[in-house]
């Protein structure tokens, strides 16, 4: 078994639990919803494992961070529950929260007052933050680019009016009064 | 790079007449309602909403034009030459003018029926029209990526739709119903296509008839998940369509949408939904159509009985009319089962005399309906004759159609599906359907039965018809004796090119077949 295959088996294995907690979870909506983002991150590592590098990016940046924290937004706004964490729990919470923020606004801090680095020579791999997007590509990733505005066009464009029918319809739904 | 110059945008045009339409009217809606006066009109939400229905109506009828002069000369086009992802053939044609037709049929029946149960927006007609947008997509698919966003695209507005009626508990639960139900049938069809997927490596149908043909498949399993993926395909349609088991949801999304909107949802759905089963199989199956036979062969029997047994006890007439249409996606079923040109062109014919005669019943319940309160029991309709003679003639002529009895379209609709049925060998099938069309002329004359012979101290609360209304209503009993009496047309000015039994074989030959 090489390493890709053992690799691709232990994130599979992630992705279908993360799954079924997410399905089990009935009383911790938000334990479902970290449940959520570890099938996503791990979808995420499957695509890297096929070679599609840009996608999964993709999928790491809009599904895992913008569309879960939504949900979790939203959770949180209609269904505030204290019961969940016992205050005690609350400040655990609160303390490693502090402390994550501090050490990335330390780094960051340290990585502006050393300088700005320069882009680096070798545009191949995953060099670290500051290249992501030329290490994406630079592999010949360009092509779900160019494919989403020339063979798939007309898919991309159907989607755009199948967003704007359900705007339109959340909106006629849930709009507190039509005149 | 593929440049832009592989496209051909002529192939957008029915789709783009529709939502470039529902853009304006949704922008029509916002500028008339922020002014007083508009033109010299005062500007009350009936009249803005009568104005956005006109303008729906016309670009609804530009589409259906676009549709109309391709489909004589017969011609085949292509969105993109190397991944079509959309086609226009005749077949597309056809059924983007069905639907069209049906869509306007729709909005002159909602202006009046809109008004009186005071839900008359704007935000109705556009949501119509991208519906309408989604089904011609779906019809013209022939890439699984297509298809599956027709399907949403369709989907998606008409949930909305069935909810329209915001105040009424009955809309909201059937709107929160259908999508449910419809977004399960959604991950049922992705997952299905997404095994065909693996299986084939194209999403294209013809690359993926080639590739099942091919006889060297990429993996030893391939077979067994193509057949898995198709089963899959066929299941999450079936929902769509509702057949039995995949219809528990139907008689409760028609009971609680508006009549306008449970009339286009038991028309143009399942019209585009079959006509995408039909192009889908049609191209795709050849190595499974042996296998799927006796699917589609018990999907067709237990529709069609579970259906009329079940409209028997049902004393809700839009209830009962949602059991009917079950019932009569069991007969198309069996063309599937046969899977000839000849019963497909008879399905295509059987869809345009449905279009007809339940448009008609249903446009009749909804010029009944007044000031909120829905008019759909059997109690209501009870000495009828009395009150409304001319709704009651035009209810009684399309019960009698969806009876199939003849002298009406229904019967000849019914005729050809059967015959061709019959030619194909499947008779046990076609003894079956007869058996059922007879138990269904029980519960289509409870209503003639109702409206004629039963009296009531209470009289219809509306008195007057809308000239929308009275329009539909006579077009549609117009149509329904035309097609019973003429299918080949009648010799006699324009009706003599009106030959709507050539117009379906016409249809069906440009479909690639596999066995057939």
């Amino acid at each position: 078994m090489t390493i890709e295959v053992a690799l691709f088996y232990v994130f599979a294995l992630v992705a279908v639990l993360g799954a079924l907690g997410l399905l089990l979870n009935f009383r911790n909506l938000v334990a479902g919803a970290i449940c959520l983002v570890a099938t996503m991150v791990s979808l995420g590592a499957i695509y890297v494992l096929l070679g599609a590098y840009f996608l999964a990016a993709v999928q790491i940046m809009v599904y895992a961070g913008a569309i879960v924290v939504v949900f979790l937004f939203v959770i949180m706004l209609l269904n505030i529950r204290t019961d969940v964490f016992t205050p005690s729990q609350q400040l655990l919470f609160k303390i490693f929260g502090i402390l994550i923020a501090g050490f990335v606004l330390f780094q960051f801090l340290t990585a502006i007052a050393g300088g700005l680095p320069a882009f680096p020579t070798t545009p191949d791999g995953f060099g670290g933050y500051r290249d992501i997007a030329g290490a994406l590509f630079a592999r010949g990733d360009a092509r779900e680019g160019t494919q989403v505005v020339g063979d798939f066009i007309l898919p991309f464009e159907i989607a755009s009016l199948l967003l704007l029918a359900a705007i339109v319809g959340s909106v006629v739904l849930a709009k507190r009064r039509l005149e | 790079m593929n440049g832009l110059e592989a496209l051909d945008l002529s192939v957008l045009a029915p789709l783009l007449f529709v939502s470039g339409g529902s853009l304006l009217v949704l922008l029509g809606e916002v500028l008339l309602s922020h002014r007083a006066t508009f033109l010299g009109k005062a500007t009350s939400p009936s009249w803005i909403g009568t104005v956005l229905s006109f303008v729906s109506i016309l670009f609804l009828a530009l589409a259906f034009f676009s549709a109309i002069f391709p489909f004589g000369e017969g011609t085949t086009k292509v969105f993109h030459a190397t991944s079509p992802m959309l086609v226009l053939d005749p077949l597309a044609n056809f059924a983007i003018a069905l639907l069209t037709l049906a869509g306007i049929f729709v909005c002159l029946m909602s202006v009046t029926y809109l008004a009186e149960m005071d839900i008359h927006h704007g935000e109705y007609y556009a949501l119509l029209l991208l519906a309408t947008a989604g089904m011609m997509v779906l019809v013209a698919a022939t890439d699984l990526m297509t298809l599956f966003l027709g399907i949403e695209l369709m989907s998606i507005p008409i949930y909305v739709m069935a909810g329209f009626d915001r105040k009424k508990l009955r809309s909201n639960e059937s709107a929160l119903k259908y999508l449910i139900v419809g977004g399960f049938a959604s991950a049922i069809l992705l997952y299905g296509m997404a095994l065909l997927y693996g299986a084939t490596g194209h999403t294209d149908f013809t690359e993926i008839r080639s590739a099942l043909a091919s006889g060297n498949p990429p993996f030893a399993a391939a077979g067994a998940l193509a057949l898995f993926g198709f089963a899959l395909i066929v299941v999450g349609l079936a929902f769509k369509v509702s057949t039995v088991p995949f219809h528990q949801w139907t008689p409760d999304v028609y009971e609680g949408a508006p009549t306008p909107v449970a009339a286009y949802m038991s028309v143009c759905v399942k019209a585009a939904a079959f006509v995408a089963l039909l192009r889908f199989l049609g191209v795709t199956l050849e190595s499974f159509a042996d296998r799927l036979h006796s699917l589609f062969w018990i999907l067709a029997l237990l529709t069609m009985t579970v259906g009329n047994v079940m409209a028997l006890i049902q004393e809700n007439v839009k209830r009962m009319l949602a059991y009917s249409s079950i019932a009569h996606a069991g007969y198309l079923l069996i063309a599937l089962v046969i899977g000839t040109p000849e019963a497909y062109s008879a399905m295509l014919f059987y869809l345009v005399v449905y279009l007809f005669m339940n448009l008609g019943a249903f446009g009749v319940m909804a010029a009944l309906a007044s000031r909120g309160e829905e008019f759909d029991t059997l109690d209501q309709f009870a000495g009828l004759a009395k009150a409304r003679p001319a709704l009651a003639l035009v209810m009684t002529l399309f019960m009698f159609a969806l009876a199939g009895i003849p002298g009406t379209g229904g019967f000849i609709a019914k005729f050809t599906l059967f015959a061709s049925a019959v030619n194909a060998g499947q008779v046990w099938l076609v003894i079956f359907a007869v058996l059922n069309s007879l138990v269904s002329v029980f519960y289509y004359l409870r209503l003639p039965v109702a409206m004629y012979m039963k009296t009531s101290a209470r009289t219809p609360a509306r008195v007057d018809l809308g000239s929308g209304e009275s329009l539909v209503l006579i077009a549609c009993a117009a149509a329904v004796l035309f097609l019973g009496f003429f299918p080949s047309g009648l010799d006699v000015f324009f009706l003599k090119s009106a030959d709507v039994l050539a117009w379906t074989k016409f249809a069906i030959t440009a479909l690639v077949f596999g066995a057939a």
